[in-house]
C-alpha cells in the first residue's frame, strides 16, 4: 500500500547547520493533575495510593534537525507526536533530557485558538499578533492583507460572535499563516473552509513550508510525508521506532497499522463481536 | 482577491527569543524571579492589549457602557449604607457614605482582579497548548485591568467629595502611593490564584467566599475601634492583632485617613510605619508568588 510515487525532490535542502538538537527527550505526565482536578480528588489520591499515576508520553527520543531539512513525524494516535511538537515549541518543558532550538520557532495555530468572541475581527488580529510576539508595526502592516486574504470585508469591525464558522476559520488561518518562522512546526496540515478556500489555504501552507528554514510536520497524510519531507521518524507509544527515508518509514508504519488492525479484528472475533462495527484507528 | 500574503520573516521584529534551550529540572528561585520580570517587560504590549480588550468587552453590550465603571461602586456603597443603617441603627459614624466608600473602592479593585485572575490562565487553555508565551502576562493583565477600574472609581469619589467639601485636603494626593502598595499585594495574590486554579478548578468557588469573609473581617464597613465592643476580641487579644495586621486593615485605614480622616478628625497622614511594613512584606510575597508561578508554569500545557 506504499505510495508508488517516485520521490520528488524535498522542498528544502540541508545546509548543515543544526536547527533543533534534542537529546534523550522524555515527557512525563502526572495523571494526578489531569484535566479539571478538584481538591477533593487529589487529596484522596495524595492520601491513598500515590506515585503510580505517571505516564511517559515520550521517552528516550533523540532528534536532530538541520537547517534546510523537512522532517515528518508519523505514528498512530496517542503515540506522542503532538507532545513532541509541544516540547520543540517550548510549550512543554522536557521531564528528561534537553532540547536546543536555534531560530524562531512557530506552529500554525489551530484555527482561532486565541479568539475572543466579544472582540471585533480587527482587535482579534492585533491581540493574536501580540500573543505571537510580533511587534505592533508589523501587525498593523499585515492587517490589510490579512483582512483581504480572509475575505471578511465589512465584517472585520463586527464582533467575532457574529461571524459564520467559515469566516472564523478563514480569519484564524490568515492570522496563523501571516508570519514565517525559521522553524515551522506543523501539526496536521490545515486546509479549511469551502472548496475554493481549501485550495487557497493548501497552496499557502506549501508556500510557508518552502520558505521555512526547517520544518517538522506531524501528519496522518502519507502523501505529504513522501512528497514534502526528506526524512521521517516513526513514533509509537512514546518511543522512537525508526528514522530514515520517508518511503521506508511510511512502509513500516503502514505495516504496523495493518498488524494492529488484524490483531484487533482477531480480538473482536474472539470476543464474539461483529468485526464490522469495531472502529479502526 | 489577493492569493498570496506578503511574507514577513519573523526574525527581526519579534519579542520572542531567537533561540532557547530547555532541559529537565527546575532553575533556582533567583533565576525564576529574573525570568518573570523579563517576561513581563518584554511583553508589555501584550499586557496592554489584554487590558484594552478587557475594557472594550466590559463596555460592549450594555446600555450604559463604560459608565458602569462609575456607577458600580456608587451602587455598592448605597447597598451597604442601607444595610448598615438598618442593622446597626443609631451607631452613627459621621458622613458614613464617604467613610465606607474609601474602603469599597480599593476593595472592588482587589476582588475584580483576584476574580479575573482566577480564570485568567485556565480560560486560555487552547492558546497555552499551542503557542509558547509567558503565561505570567495573563494575571498581570487581570490585575492591571483592576487598576483602570479603580482609576474610574476616583470619578464618583470626586463627586462624593463635593458633598463633603470640608473633608477635602491635600492628603488626598497620597492615594496613588497607597494604591501602589496595594498593587504589589494584589499582583502577588493574582499570580497565586491564577496558577492554583489550573490545578484545582474549585479554587474559583472557594475564592468568592474567602473574599467576602476577608472583607467583613477587615475594617471596611466599621472602624477598628468597634472591635473593642465585641467580647471575643476583648477576651482574645491575639484575634484582634490578626485582624489589625491583615493587609486590608492597613490599606483601608490608610485610604480612609487620607480621604475621610479619622473618626474625630480631618484627613491626615497615613501610618507610614505600617504602610512601609506592608510594602516590604508585599514585595517579598510577590517574589515568592513569581517563583511559585514560574515553577508551575511548565505544567500548565500538560494539565489544561
Amino acid at each position: 500500500m506504499t505510495t508508488p510515487q517516485s520521490a520528488p525532490p524535498p522542498l528544502v535542502r540541508p545546509t548543515g547547520e543544526p536547527a533543533i538538537i534534542a537529546d534523550d527527550l522524555g515527557v512525563r505526565y502526572d495523571l494526578r493533575f489531569t484535566r479539571k482536578t478538584t481538591i477533593r480528588r487529589s487529596l484522596g489520591q495524595l492520601l491513598g495510593r500515590g506515585g503510580s499515576d505517571q505516564f511517559w508520553a515520550l521517552r528516550h527520543v533523540p532528534l536532530r534537525l538541520m537547517h534546510g531539512e523537512s522532517l515528518a513525524v508519523i505514528g498512530p494516535n496517542g503515540a506522542g507526536k503532538s507532545t513532541l511538537l509541544q516540547v520543540l515549541a517550548g510549550i512543554i518543558r522536557p521531564s528528561e533530557g534537553s532540547v536546543d532550538v536555534r531560530g524562531h520557532v512557530s506552529g500554525l495555530l489551530t484555527l482561532g485558538a486565541g479568539f475572543d468572541k466579544e472582540l471585533t475581527g480587527r482587535d482579534n488580529i492585533l491581540l493574536g499578533g501580540a500573543f505571537l510576539g510580533l511587534e505592533d508595526a508589523v501587525t498593523r502592516d499585515l492587517l490589510p492583507s490579512i483582512i483581504e486574504y480572509a475575505e471578511l470585508g465589512e465584517f472585520i469591525d463586527a464582533p467575532l460572535k457574529t461571524y459564520s464558522s467559515g469566516m472564523r476559520a478563514r480569519l484564524g488561518f490568515a492570522i496563523a499563516t501571516s508570519i514565517n518562522p525559521d522553524i515551522l512546526l506543523l501539526d496536521e496540515v490545515l486546509a479549511t473552509g469551502d472548496a475554493s478556500f481549501r485550495a487557497k489555504s493548501k497552496a499557502r501552507v506549501i508556500e510557508i513550508v518552502q520558505a521555512a528554514k526547517a520544518v517538522v510536520l506531524v501528519t496522518h497524510d502519507m502523501s505529504w510525508v513522501t512528497q514534502y519531507c526528506n526524512r521521517a521518524i516513526l513514533i509509537e507509544r512514546g518511543l522512537l521506532i525508526m528514522e530514515g527515508e520517508p518511503s521506508a518509514v511510511v512502509a513500516l508504519h503502514l505495516e504496523h497499522t495493518e498488524q494492529e488492525r488484524a490483531r484487533k479484528l482477531q480480538a473482536a472475533e474472539a470476543a464474539g463481536v461483529d468485526p464490522r462495527i469495531v472502529r479502526m484507528r | 482577491m489577493r492569493e498570496v500574503l506578503p511574507f514577513r520573516p519573523m526574525s527581526a521584529p519579534s519579542e520572542v527569543p531567537a533561540a532557547y534551550r530547555n532541559t529537565a529540572g527546575d532553575p533556582g528561585a533567583i533565576r525564576l524571579i529574573r525570568e518573570g520580570i523579563t517576561d513581563i517587560r518584554s511583553r508589555r504590549r501584550l499586557v496592554r492589549y489584554l487590558v484594552a480588550a478587557d475594557m472594550r468587552k466590559r463596555g460592549a453590550d450594555t446600555l450604559l457602557g463604560n459608565f458602569w465603571w462609575v456607577l458600580d461602586p456608587l451602587l455598592q456603597m448605597a447597598v451597604y449604607v442601607v444595610l448598615v443603617t438598618l442593622i446597626a441603627r443609631g451607631r452613627g459614624i459621621e458622613d458614613y457614605p464617604l467613610f465606607i466608600f474609601a474602603a469599597i473602592l480599593p476593595w472592588k479593585w482587589f476582588t475584580a482582579s483576584v476574580t479575573d485572575a482566577t480564570s485568567a490562565v485556565a480560560s486560555q487553555d487552547r492558546l497555552i497548548k499551542q503557542i509558547q508565551f509567558p503565561k505570567i502576562v495573563l494575571p498581570v493583565a487581570a490585575t492591571t485591568a483592576g487598576v483602570v477600574g479603580f482609576a474610574f472609581g476616583l470619578i464618583p469619589l470626586a463627586g462624593l467629595m463635593l458633598f463633603h467639601i470640608e473633608r477635602l485636603t491635600p492628603f488626598i494626593v497620597l492615594i496613588p502611593l497607597i494604591a501602589a502598595v496595594q498593587f504589589v499585594f494584589t499582583l502577588a495574590v493574582a499570580l497565586l490564584v491564577s496558577a492554583g486554579n489550573v490545578f484545582f478548578r474549585d479554587l474559583r468557588n472557594v475564592a468568592g467566599h474567602v473574599l467576602r469573609l476577608w472583607f467583613y473581617l477587615s475594617p471596611g464597613l466599621y472602624s477598628l475601634s468597634v472591635l473593642d465592643e465585641v467580647r471575643v476580641f476583648r477576651e482574645y487579644p491575639v484575634l484582634r492583632t490578626v485582624i489589625e495586621s491583615n493587609p486590608f486593615a492597613i490599606l483601608f485605614e490608610s485610604y480612609r485617613r487620607v480621604i475621610y480622616g479619622t473618626l474625630d478628625g480631618p484627613p491626615t497622614w497615613p501610618d507610614f510605619s505600617q504602610l512601609f511594613l506592608l510594602a516590604a512584606g508585599s514585595m517579598a510575597f510577590l517574589a515568592v508568588a513569581i517563583v511559585v508561578f514560574k515553577r508551575l508554569e511548565p505544567n500548565f500545557a500538560k494539565v489544561l
